[in-house]
């Protein structure tokens, strides 16, 4: 028997209508995929969630899941927040977001490969030469150069989001370092760990394959003559804020996980210092940013790099993943013209959709978007983790006028789109202990090797847990959620 | 095994053990010194200074020592470098290095280690907290040792974490040695014969966690001789310098084993040493143990250098 007083989970969800609710449909009935868990979890006195959440964070901070953060002149160890309502993708949804994001990151391979050969799509009028040259990422070094493969983008990972017509929409390609995968697999365990129960009513596709099928990639793309490639992964270091998933992933790969420090380049090759001397590398899965690779050929102030890589990579004795230079096509101005690049690689439809964009540019753009920055989101093309970013409609007269002015400085760094509305999800929020809607898009993660493609079937769904806002990247305060993708 | 992780791993297992001496070396003092049975070591003042030598903290001659500044500079002062506090951050800033290669639960331990001490009340420590502190670090040690062997693979990454485990463990041992033996000469000055049965010699088995089971071995209260006879050369107590030695040489072996046949390599000079204590006898060392005991720890020092040399600096 309940206690009189006992307080469902949902007793105070507050359903706003106008957004789309990912539990629940217009009429406030909950969707037919949703009502076990939603049973489930209705059942369950507050306090009882109480708890379980707090065991959750503990059991992240003892593993140390966790992030800097720095105030009063003192490190603080934060853990990434994690919320224990899964979201659920029903195995028609995930077959058209499996072929769209496939689709996508070959055509944007297709494209890198093209930028850095033959220009074939400039020649044929598609893609404007200036978008190419005047690109921060694009690396003239890499031209003519062909990796192993023919492969670029070995690791992609896409932003999804839904927009009010319930339809998805990607957001951005993410083709130089994404990361975020490490947490898909926490997210998890920590659900396993924690409602182990609720795992008996769905059937989900595991997502702890990750790892396994990153490593078949790296060696499917090992440099000519290899036998049995060593491959390594080499990370900035401890103090890197994704420093958690380097080790992570060389970890669960059985592979090392190196520095700059670590590595040496003799004659062209790149070796390893161990205990037992120098071990050539084959393979290097590299979470450091193209510009700080090489002293020698990029930026010569980096620390972190090794002198001599690059040279290393342009004879073909070492494979870089992902290759130098992806960024020219991760570019938010790029992102525009996807619809146009998927036609002309592979001749086929877009199967997912882009948000219109409206490039500032363009002189007709530029003018439509100072007319109408209330109604848009204004967005660097070349910032990372949400930064830069303006919301029309959250914009007072006078930081319009602050807006419009930055534009114009430089229209070229600045691209325009429709306020899309993110779908909302049951969120539980610790202020108010109680569910609440949020914000959430879908990071999802593709693999392309030689001869190999791989979607991790599940994802990294990000929600923005301050009311109401759009962005959900964690260094602007975001969580995530476990992602089921149900088997058919 | 990249060199700089072996390195990491090897001072890793040196950090543990280090905390865990200093924690029992504080506790034991100052808790014997209470009730002692003379008065030099019951003196408070002298009490702390022998836990600043054990630390290496060179306190100005005369000076007088606040007990209070002592106790946390041993164990929560994060400016001082031979702080617990400071050893178990070093041991964990050297595992987060090498997360990839030791086990979660490992991990999970060494990370949960660090926050408990970390959040310790200072207050409450240097007031009332000194028992409950430094039970504290020595049980938690323990269990992440445990951790160590009981949940990873027995590989290189385990030998160098167990190195470093055992070369700290061993110096430490030798260096505890020292320092009582020297207390010991200075409380008996005046009675240069009681040196032998002075009660600085149960503090110091004590201090090295093998006062009962010295008494098992003899069977009598503990004289010079005996418990340098024990803490030198009894294989069988996990707290003797042979067995370090002997444990040192196993896991060096792990690494590279046919090193053994190089002259001058660190497997070849740990074989050496330990077999050099196997056969020693405490009859030949009862006429100079200073000697002995300076001889011991420079060549652990010595040893130590070598194997960085030989296994970190490529």
């Amino acid at each position: 028997m309940k206690p009189t007083n006992f307080k469902h989970l949902f007793s105070s969800y507050d359903g706003n209508e106008n957004l789309f609710d990912e539990i629940f449909d217009k009429k406030q009935n909950v969707r037919k995929v949703y009502q076990k868990l939603f049973d489930i979890y209705n059942d369950q006195s507050i306090e009882e969630f109480i708890n379980l959440n707090n065991k959750a964070k503990t059991s992240f901070f003892n593993q140390g899941i966790t992030f800097q953060v720095y105030s009063d002149d003192k490190a603080q160890e934060k853990i990434f927040p994690f919320d224990l309502f899964p979201r659920i993708i029903d195995a028609n949804e995930w077959k058209i977001i499996e072929q769209g994001v496939l689709q996508r990151c070959k055509a944007l391979n297709a494209f890198i490969w093209d930028i850095y050969h033959d220009k074939n799509i400039i020649k044929a009028g598609l893609v404007p030469m200036e978008l190419i040259s005047s690109s921060a990422n694009y690396l003239r070094q890499m031209g003519g150069l062909d990796p192993v493969g023919g492969i670029y983008n070995h690791i992609s990972g896409t932003d999804l989001i839904k927009h009010s017509d319930g339809k998805y929409y990607v957001l951005e390609d993410n083709i130089r370092c994404p990361s975020g995968v490490s947490y898909v697999i926490y997210n998890r365990n920590a659900l396993k760990r924690s409602l182990f129960g609720v795992f008996n009513h769905y059937d989900i596709h595991t997502v702890t394959d990750y790892s396994e099928n990153l490593l078949e990639i790296l060696e499917s793309v090992k440099p000519k003559g290899v036998d049995v490639p060593t491959c390594v992964v080499i990370t900035p270091g401890v103090y890197n804020s994704a420093y958690f998933e380097h080790s992570y992933l060389a970890k669960t790969m059985g592979i090392e996980l190196v520095e700059g420090r670590d590595l040496v380049v003799e004659n062209d090759f790149v070796y390893m210092k161990t205990i037992s001397g120098l071990t050539r590398v084959d393979v290097i899965y590299r979470r450091i940013d193209d510009g700080f690779l090489d002293p020698l050929e990029f930026k010569k102030d980096s620390a972190i790099g090794v002198p001599g890589l690059f040279a290393a990579y342009k004879k073909g004795n070492v494979t870089l993943v992902n290759a130098p230079g992806t960024g020219v096509a991760d570019d938010k101005a790029i992102y525009t013209y996807m619809p146009e690049i998927i036609k002309f690689y592979l001749g086929e439809k877009p199967i997912l959709n882009n948000v219109h964009t409206y490039h500032c540019s363009r002189p007709t753009d530029l003018k439509f978007v100072l007319e109408n920055i209330h109604n848009l989101v204004i967005k660097p093309v070349d910032e990372a983790g949400g930064y830069g970013i303006s919301i029309g409609n959250r914009l007072t007269k006078p930081e319009i006028e602050a807006v419009k002015k930055v534009i114009l400085q430089n229209p070229r760094k600045y691209i325009a789109q429709p306020i899309m509305s993110l779908s909302v999800h049951a969120t539980y929020i610790e202020d108010c202990q109680s569910f609440e809607q949020r914000h959430v898009d879908l990071r999802t993660f593709t693999l392309l090797g030689q001869d190999k493609e791989f979607v991790l079937k599940g994802g990294l769904t990000r929600v923005a847990l301050k009311k109401g806002n759009l962005i959900v990247n964690s260094s602007q305060g975001g969580g995530s959620k476990d992602t089921w993708v149900l088997k058919k | 095994m990249l060199a700089r992780i072996a390195n990491n791993l090897f001072w890793m297992g040196r950090y543990i053990e280090r905390a865990e001496h200093t924690a029992r070396f504080t506790n034991v003092n100052y808790f014997s010194s209470l009730d002692a049975p003379n008065k030099l070591s019951r003196d408070r003042q002298f009490v702390l200074q022998s836990i600043y030598e054990m630390v290496g903290e060179e306190d100005e001659q005369d000076e007088v020592l606040v007990e209070q500044d002592v106790l946390y500079n041993i164990a929560l002062n994060p400016d001082k470098h031979y702080s617990i506090l400071k050893c178990i951050t070093y041991a964990r800033e050297n595992a987060n290095s090498s997360r990839d290669l030791i086990s979660n639960d490992c991990y999970e331990t060494i990370n949960k280690f660090y926050h408990s001490v970390i959040n310790y009340p200072k207050e409450y420590f240097v007031t009332r907290g000194l028992h409950d502190f430094t039970s504290l670090i020595m049980h938690q040690s323990t269990i992440l040792k445990g951790k160590i062997r009981g949940t990873m693979l027995h590989d290189e990454v385990y030998a160098l974490i167990k190195l470093g485990i055992n070369i700290e463990r061993a110096t430490q041992v030798t260096h505890i040695l020292q320092i009582k033996y020297n207390a010991a000469e200075q409380v008996t000055l005046s009675k240069p014969k009681h040196l032998k049965k002075s009660y600085e010699w149960t503090t110091l088995l004590k201090c090295v966690d093998s006062f009962d089971i010295n008494r098992r071995v003899y069977r009598k209260p503990p004289t010079q001789s005996t418990v340098i006879e024990f803490l030198m050369l009894n294989p069988k107590s996990p707290r003797t310098v042979l067995y370090c030695l002997n444990q040192m040489q196993l896991h060096i072996a792990m690494l590279d084993p046919l090193k053994v046949h190089e002259k001058g390599t660190a497997l070849f000079l740990i074989g050496k040493m330990r077999c050099e204590y196997e056969y020693k006898t405490v009859e030949d060392i009862q006429d100079d143990v200073k000697e002995f005991i300076a001889h011991t720890f420079s060549s652990l020092v010595e040893l130590s250098d070598k194997i960085e040399d030989e296994y970190f600096y490529h």
